[in-house]
């Protein structure tokens, strides 16, 4: 009786610390939410008042110093007219070259100069797809990305067939929704930066005259030229930084979000079908229409977020775990074991995802092994009565590739991350014991502390808190960690055809598939079944929960926030 | 009630000899218990490395019959590899060709990063910008999105200028992918170098530029350094990029890859390991010598933290 009681407050003690630490996590995940809400709410606001602003601004302008908008006015029709009308003759040269590289640019790129002869013999057509067929680079790139073509193969247009490639005539050629999509995109960034310099001579033009008016000495355009290098320096240094980005992350990127919004899968076959945008119609599809669908998501969503916390968490253990030994004050010549444990993860990923793969292949070291030492049959019984692989094979193990060893495929991924892992954190964590303050073990001794408390109470909450950011950041690596299972599983096991929904036969993972390998095949490796649209959606969910937790992350890093 | 009267007690017995692990045992059986787990530990290590090491240098007919301690020693794989051209009047060996090719990717990468996350670096502790931190975060929100739709897009980008199979431009997405981390590195250590230095130059009459490339870069050289080599080692194991956007033009890492699959001849796992152990060698020397840095972002962090 007086044990059960005990038992129970025990038991109680610990429902009530458990209560109390969910309850401030609700409370804190809460506060992050409405945190985050309140950040979008005040992202768009500020948007709205600053469109407001510059419009009011600009009301504001032409009401008080009318003459002044109206040089901005004369630079916004052709850009440099207010400089030359300032007299300031290079600086208008300036942005008059500019501008005339951007015209020059449209209409070399056209072909402008057959457009009077053809309308007049294709007066319909013409007009209607004016800048499909003369349009230049910026003209014909913004009609594609709206679009995203018109006319496709064996489409009978001014009297001809489209054809698939016409050297002699590019309108007799087929529109590819992709390219024009990709141009599209090109272009909008292009034309997002020119506005910017063409908005910038127009304020320029503008408080120049304001200047002129007020009677201020207005400098020369060495001046000028002098003062933007000391204004600007820190953005002109970016530039090239920032263009690169601009090129080949932000704007991949967009065209990826973008796929996510049409109806591009392998039913369109390009230059015969159009792409269309059909808006929220796969997310709807992802999240609405097939409850199989939505299953199947959040089953590799669960076994991703598995693998990545199981992965995270293993190599961390481990890790500390060796560093404490080899640090303990049994083992000698400390530094020759650390170097020779480490050696697994100088090796580069690739390599050794490719080896282990070789390694538990079908006729692979690990089957030889078994072989030779005549316990095939022995470690199969094992591994059946542990649940790793189902019952019923026969020969020689399949590591990788039968349906029932799912759970073997996904002990051993797990396993070889430890092995390449964990030398990391060991790495890592001795780095952190050596800076452990040795007063505080001093003390602990003092105070009669055994080992076990100087661990828990010392050790331990030291190594975690300087260790937390590296944990977070390899969770969200581990989890969109593409290689960790394309090279050594390939996601295998395959399910069993019955177990996967009708909706994504065509596009199946594999039973170690993870998110991000699963996208991979989505979009690249099945064949008649690409579907781009389905991985862009998913491409989306996946970053939209890792940014989460990164930028959360991030958030909460002091350092990042200080000041320079 | 319990579990504190249980803390009590054991602290009681602390006091008395050394604990390990909770035992109380000789120091004999501690001794050996550690170093038979770390033997392990050692050899789990080691097998797989071994092994690929033997089957490297291994004239076994297949992959399966390499064992894991090296028995026999030649150089037909890497006289193989060396010689075997899938076309034959290549001017180079399949192998050398994608190695250079890819040392090419690497060097250009390598200066450009240097140079650019410098400028970055530079420019982001020096001066005041507008919107800098939202930039910032948005440069590493954008890294998180998963980059394989994004090839789609980069395909049609190389396609529509040209640039397939040319080394270069594919170096230039290495470049992009690198400045937003290393911009975090290098802000990281040029905002300890005292802005005094700077003020003290501007007063001698330096511009921004030279204050730049006389004073900050010569003082951030080590940090310099470990970017060179972190971005020299990148694109070596790189795979899909490279697959996707140089599918004439072999990096080292579609070669290896190659050597792994049935489908295009040759399936050769043993030239891989030869080609594979060709690599990783040199990476493992820079990886290990190295080490030291590991924990320089930690303890930077938690300093700051």
């Amino acid at each position: 009786m007086d044990k059960d009681n005990e038992r129970k407050t025990g038991r109680a003690f610990w429902k009530s610390k458990v209560v109390a630490k969910a309850k401030g996590l609700g409370r804190f995940i809460f506060a992050r939410i409405t945190k985050t809400i309140g950040g979008v709410y005040r992202f768009f606001r500020a948007l709205v008042t600053g469109i407001l602003n510059f419009f009011k601004n600009l009301y504001l302008a032409a009401k008080h110093h009318p003459r002044s908008f109206l040089k901005g006015l004369s630079s916004f029709f052709l850009m440099g007219l207010g400089q030359f009308r300032n007299k300031q003759p290079y600086k208008g040269a300036l942005f008059l070259g500019i501008f005339l590289v951007f015209l020059l640019t449209e209409f070399l790129t056209g072909d402008y100069i057959y457009a009077p002869a053809e309308i007049a013999r294709y007066p319909a057509e013409n007009t209607l797809y004016f800048f499909r067929d003369y349009g230049g680079l910026f003209t014909r790139g913004i009609w594609g990305f709206f679009t995203l073509g018109a006319l496709t193969v064996g489409d009978m247009y001014r009297g001809s067939l489209i054809v698939n490639e016409d050297f002699a005539y590019d309108w007799l050629q087929s529109d590819n929704s992709r390219t024009l999509m990709g141009e599209g995109v090109i272009v909008l960034v292009l034309v997002a930066i020119f506005a910017a310099l063409w908005i910038f001579s127009v304020r320029d033009a503008y408080i120049t005259d304001k200047k002129i008016r007020a009677g201020m000495e207005i400098e020369r355009f060495k001046e000028w030229i002098r003062r933007i290098w000391d204004q600007f320096f820190a953005y002109i240094i970016i530039i090239p930084a920032v263009g690169l980005i601009l090129f080949f992350i932000l704007m991949p990127f967009l065209f990826s979000f973008l796929v996510g919004f049409t109806n591009y899968d392998a039913s369109i076959s390009l230059r015969s079908d159009l792409i269309e945008w059909h808006g929220f119609a796969t997310f709807r599809e992802v999240f609405g229409i097939d409850p199989a669908f939505r299953t199947f998501f959040l089953r590799v969503l669960g076994w991703t977020t598995f693998y990545a916390a199981m992965s995270s968490f293993t190599v961390y253990v481990m890790g500390f775990f060796q560093a404490v030994v080899i640090e303990s004050r049994f083992v000698r010549y400390k530094k020759l074991w650390r170097l020779v444990l480490i050696l697994p993860w100088a090796v580069p990923g690739m390599i050794s995802l490719i080896v282990f793969s070789n390694i538990f292949g079908a006729d692979g070291l690990m089957n030889r092994l078994l072989a030779d030492w005549g316990v095939t049959d022995t470690v199969r019984t094992a591994l059946e009565s542990l649940r790793l692989i189902g019952e019923g094979g026969t020969g020689t193990i399949e590591w990788f590739t039968r349906p029932a060893n799912a759970n073997l495929a996904r002990f051993l991924v797990l396993t070889v991350n430890l092995w390449m892992g964990y030398p990391y954190f060991m790495l890592l964590i001795t780095g952190v014991l050596s800076i452990i303050p040795r007063d505080l073990y001093e003390a602990a001794d003092i105070d009669g502390g055994s080992t076990t408390q100087k661990f828990r109470y010392i050790t331990l909450p030291w190594v975690v808190r300087a260790t937390a950011p590296v944990i977070i950041t390899t969770f969200t690596f581990n989890f969109n960690n593409f290689g960790a299972i394309y090279f050594l599983t390939g996601g295998g096991p395959r399910y069993l055809t019955d177990d996967i929904p009708r909706a994504i036969r065509d596009t199946p993972p594999g039973q170690t598939d993870i998110l991000i390998s699963w996208i991979y095949k989505i979009a690249f490796e099945s064949g008649d079944h690409n579907a781009y649209n389905l991985a862009a959606v998913y491409s989306i969910l996946v970053f939209i929960l890792i940014a989460i937790v990164s930028l959360y992350y991030l958030s909460r890093l002091k350092s990042f926030w200080e000041e320079d | 009630m319990a579990f504190r009267e249980k803390r009590h007690t054991d602290k009681k017995e602390a006091t008395g000899a050394l604990r390990f692990f909770g035992t109380t045992l000789p120091k004999v059986v501690k001794h050996v218990i550690v170093y038979a787990w770390l033997l392990l530990w050692v050899g789990i290590a080691l097998a797989p490395i071994s092994w690929m090491v033997s089957a490297a240098f291994s004239d076994a007919p297949g992959i399966g019959y390499v064992p894991i301690i090296p028995t026999s020693f030649t150089l037909d794989n890497y006289r193989d590899i060396l010689t075997y051209r899938s076309e034959t009047g290549q001017l180079f060996p399949d192998y050398v060709d994608s190695f250079l090719t890819t040392l090419l990717v690497a060097t250009v990468t390598t200066v450009l990063v240097v140079i650019l996350s410098a400028l970055v670096g530079f420019a982001v502790t020096r001066f005041r910008f507008h919107a800098k931190k939202p930039a910032l975060l948005l440069m590493m929100g954008l890294q998180m999105f998963p980059g394989f739709m994004g090839m789609i897009a980069l395909f049609i980008i190389f396609r529509v200028f040209g640039w397939l199979n040319n080394p270069f431009y594919l170096s230039l997405i290495y470049v992009a992918g690198a400045i937003p981390f290393n911009t975090f590195i290098v802000r990281g250590f040029m905002r300890n170098v005292p802005k005094s230095l700077d003020e003290a130059a501007a007063i001698d009459g330096a511009t921004n530029l030279q204050i730049m490339i006389k004073i900050i870069v010569p003082l951030a050289a080590p940090i310099m350094g470990f970017i060179a080599v972190t971005a020299f080692m990148g694109p070596w194991l790189d795979y899909i990029l490279p697959s996707i956007l140089m599918p004439n033009n072999e990096t080292v890492a579609m070669w290896l890859f190659r050597m792994n699959v049935p489908t295009p001849q040759p399936y050769r796992p043993m030239w891989f390991m030869a080609g594979a152990l060709f690599l990783a060698v040199p990476i493992m020397i820079v990886q290990i010598y190295m080490q030291k840095y590991v924990t320089y972002g930690l303890t930077a962090g938690a300093e700051k933290g």
